[in-house]
């Protein structure tokens, strides 16, 4: 049995380990755990969790396809600060039994979807329904998604942040003009506009440094706000009133906005994004001694949880998995009250867990991996790094980031406030999501791999920690043009 | 060899498969051997040479596939530049390289690849080098008084081995210079290095210069204005540009200044995969005839096809060569 340890400050892992060793021999001992088995685990100490997540604090997942639970491989992951002790030895019997036979149900959780990787799994499609009904859910909750982030505020409305954003800005184009370069439309876009509070103190911080210098290029821009839900675009429309005639709003999609932009291909100086691709689609990979696998998922509900959802929106157990689809096909007017509804996708959303399975990469199609990252490349990248590691794929931020990068005019640069993961080796020491905050989910971001498909594109990559609140996670990727 | 009228041609590179930039890679990596590599390379070019003309163009070349790219393949040649096997990730990537002394005399062994190309063809053949401005601009100058002295000193260089392929059988040479965009306040030297590279070389010669094509997307933007008049002074025959990615706002250069080159006009757009039509392509070869007689136009893509995926290229050459026989036959030819 391999026993992985992740020190965290506060954590009892001597004691934790302990109790997990204990038992686990006590099952061998009294003959509900194999020895083959028991020679087969890998267990990692402290399965680090958001606070909300989508497993549980004791989880077993099979490596490989092997329908023998005695030859499989079996990932432990133990969620010290989650597991009771009274309760460890039933919780590890409960995930290394649901993994007996490989693909089927088991018997305390009912699943709403077969195996997938997670990027094509219905917590995305729960993601998604937030974003597009998030006046429902604010109301319901009675508050706005911003108190809901980690701090209660939003790391893009940082006035510092923002001011020397702008000021780089504002430098790149001096010297532009300079060198007779600076186009007469100077295009701007930002991604995921939130309450446009971002962009109407990026755009009141541009023409008044603007005005100080005497340089007339306010007049030039032609600001872009895109997003991918039109509800979000017309709330964001009254924080930019004093800017109106700049703006244009866009409904895109952040994985492909050259699909709606096509027409300006090489022609955009900035873009910005904050917080957008920590909420796009996404998977993860493992290597298992010199293997890499692909984490499928299947979305479930513990069934005691399903009973009780089920009984308070007065639908029977049968009828979970019909209603959840409904409820994401249609939102929540698909329930005789619009709150009836509500309630109904916030109780599922909340009991939402995810069982996983590692499948060899092998048995997948090519097309597993994103376009630009194929199976030799992403050897390549892991040459270096740690033998036994689990990574995000970060599947949507990298179809992002190629579907964005052709946008850029020479000398134009992409900016991204969010929270990256930039040595391979950090995956070994800590945990970064999936998680949930309130009806989204949060995921961070493989900048490592971001960085080998912006280099193909002619871009390095650079990553700055946001200095501007002490503490924060977020850090800022910004482009330069490769030579 | 008789060209027809609006002949058609390519800027130089081929696309470049997948498969073969993980071989270079490899080689770099010191996984495979240089024989080996040799011999993809043959291979690689073969293929593109039989694609160009499938696609039936009329003056082609042999896909530069053996270059990592249009800087490195003359620094690992040229005499007394010093550059860093293991600067390279990536073989796209440029080597870390430096010249720290005067440059010697001596051959760069382009001929080889030329007599390959005829080789291996019946058709109408070009050759491209780049040129002195663009291999200054990359090259670190630690011995030189100025760029231009190293420049110039390039040029003594090269010229040697253009007269050298001349000696070979190459009738027609291109010369690479899209640093000019870049570095248009360089134009005045970079003009004469062009001068002095060309020098008593008995071959067409023509120089392409556009905005970029690294990684497949442009370097610089602007107006090519700036090469005017100062290009005029230019030692070539012919002069190519790119005008399908841009649209053709500065094709009306060539009237204002009575530019006596032959002109080889882009109408194939390197930087989207988006396959032109010939309707396309006709229609940009008619806006070109409006400032340029068609006795000196010559069709071609913007740039070098080598980001493009193999079918894309190839569609996009195939729908050149039809957008030209369109106005052939509508100029009764």
């Amino acid at each position: 049995m391999l026993l992985q340890i992740n020190h965290l400050q506060k954590t009892p892992a001597a004691n934790a380990a302990h109790d997990v060793i204990d038992a686990l021999l006590s099952l061998l001992e009294a003959g509900q755990l194999e020895a083959g088995q028991l020679a087969r685990l890998r267990v990692q100490l402290d399965w680090i969790q958001y606070r909300n997540n989508f497993r549980e604090s004791v989880m077993a997942v099979p490596c490989g396809n092997s329908p023998e639970v005695s030859i499989a491989a079996l990932d432990l992951h133990v969620n010290t600060r989650q597991f009771g002790k009274d309760s460890l030895q039933a919780e590890i019997l409960d995930a290394i039994s649901g993994c007996k036979e490989n693909g089927t149900q088991h018997a305390a959780r009912i699943p709403l979807e077969e195996f997938c990787s997670f990027h094509s799994s219905i917590a995305w499609e729960f993601n998604r329904l937030y974003w597009h009904r998030l006046a429902d859910w604010e109301r319901a909750t009675g508050r706005g998604y911003e108190q809901a982030l980690p701090g209660g505020k939003s790391d893009a409305h940082h006035p510092e942040a923002i001011a020397d954003g702008v000021a780089d800005f504002w430098t790149l184009l001096k010297d532009m003009e300079h060198h007779n370069q600076l186009p007469a439309e100077i295009f701007v876009l930002e991604i995921g506009v939130g309450l446009g509070k971002r962009a109407a103190l990026w755009l009141d911080r541009f023409q008044e440094l603007d005005q100080q210098r005497g340089t007339s290029y306010y007049p030039r821009l032609k600001f872009l706000l895109g997003d991918y839900s039109l509800a979000t675009l017309e709330r964001s429309r009254p924080a930019l009133q004093k800017h109106a005639e700049l703006c244009s709003f866009v409904v895109l999609d952040a994985l492909n906005p050259i699909r709606s932009l096509s027409f300006l291909r090489h022609k955009l100086l900035h873009i910005h994004l904050t917080n957008v691709y920590d909420n796009l689609p996404d998977e993860e990979l493992a290597r298992r001694d010199g293997r890499l696998y692909l984490v499928q998922v299947r979305a479930y509900l513990p069934k005691a949880e399903a009973e009780r959802i089920c009984k308070n929106a007065e639908v029977s157990l049968g009828e979970l998995h019909r209603n959840v689809n409904r409820l994401l096909e249609i939102g929540p007017d698909f329930f005789a009250s619009r709150s009836q509804g509500v309630v109904f996708w916030q109780e599922v959303w909340k009991g939402l867990r995810l069982e996983e399975r590692l499948v060899s990469l092998e048995e997948l199609p090519a097309e597993t991996l994103p376009e630009g990252l194929g199976l030799a490349r992403m050897e390549e990248v892991l040459r270096n790094a740690p033998s036994d590691v689990r990574f995000h794929l970060s599947t949507g931020a990298i179809e992002s980031l190629r579907n964005t990068l052709p946008l850029l005019r020479p000398r134009g640069y992409l900016q991204v406030q969010d929270i990256f993961v930039t040595d391979l080796n950090d995956y070994r020491t800590g945990f970064y999501g999936p998680g949930k905050v309130d009806g989204s989910i949060v995921n961070w971001v493989n900048g490592v791999l971001l960085r080998e498909v912006a280099e193909r594109a002619g871009y390095d990559l650079h990553f700055a920690p946001f200095h501007y609140r002490p503490g924060s996670h977020t850090s800022v990727l910004y482009t330069t043009q490769r030579e | 060899m008789t060209l027809p009228i609006l002949p058609t041609s390519v800027v130089g590179s081929y696309s470049m498969p997948g498969w073969l930039e993980r071989l270079k890679t490899e080689y770099h990596a010191r996984r495979i051997s240089k024989q080996d590599l040799d011999e993809i390379h043959d291979t690689a070019v073969k293929a593109a040479i039989k694609d160009q003309e499938v696609a039936g163009i009329d003056i082609i070349t042999d896909g530069e596939l053996r270059r990592d790219n249009m800087i490195d393949y003359f620094v690992e040649r040229l005499p007394g530049v010093q550059f860093d096997r293991s600067s390279k990730k990536f073989y796209y990537d440029f080597y870390d390289c430096e010249v720290l002394g005067k440059l010697p005399s001596g051959p760069l062994g382009l001929t080889g690849d030329f007599r390959f190309l005829k080789a291996n063809t019946e058709r109408e053949t070009k050759i491209c080098i780049t040129g002195p401005h663009s291999l200054s601009k990359r090259i670190r100058n630690k011995h030189y008084p100025s760029e231009e002295a190293f420049a110039m000193d390039l040029a003594r260089v090269i010229n040697q081995e253009l007269k050298d392929l001349v000696k070979a059988g190459a009738t027609r040479i291109q010369i690479d210079e899209p640093y000019f965009s870049g570095f248009p306040e360089d134009l005045g030297w970079g003009v004469a290095a062009l001068n002095e590279l060309v020098a008593g070389v008995n071959a067409f010669v023509g120089v392409h210069i556009c905005y970029g094509n690294r990684y497949g997307k442009p370097a610089w933007e602007g107006s090519y204005r700036y090469l005017f008049p100062k290009i005029l002074d230019a030692k070539v025959q012919q002069v190519t540009m790119e005008f399908a990615r841009r649209g053709g706002e500065d094709l009306d250069l060539f009237r204002e200044f009575s530019a006596p080159f032959e002109v080889g006009v882009g109408v194939i757009d390197v930087k989207t995969q988006a396959v032109e039509t010939p309707e396309l392509v006709a229609e940009r070869i008619r806006k070109a005839l409006e400032f340029i007689p068609k006795e000196r136009v010559v069709v071609l893509p913007d740039c070098g096809c080598l980001h493009l995926p193999r079918n894309v290229a190839f569609a996009k050459l195939s729908a050149m060569v039809e957008g030209a026989k369109l106005v052939r036959k509508e100029l009764g030819n």
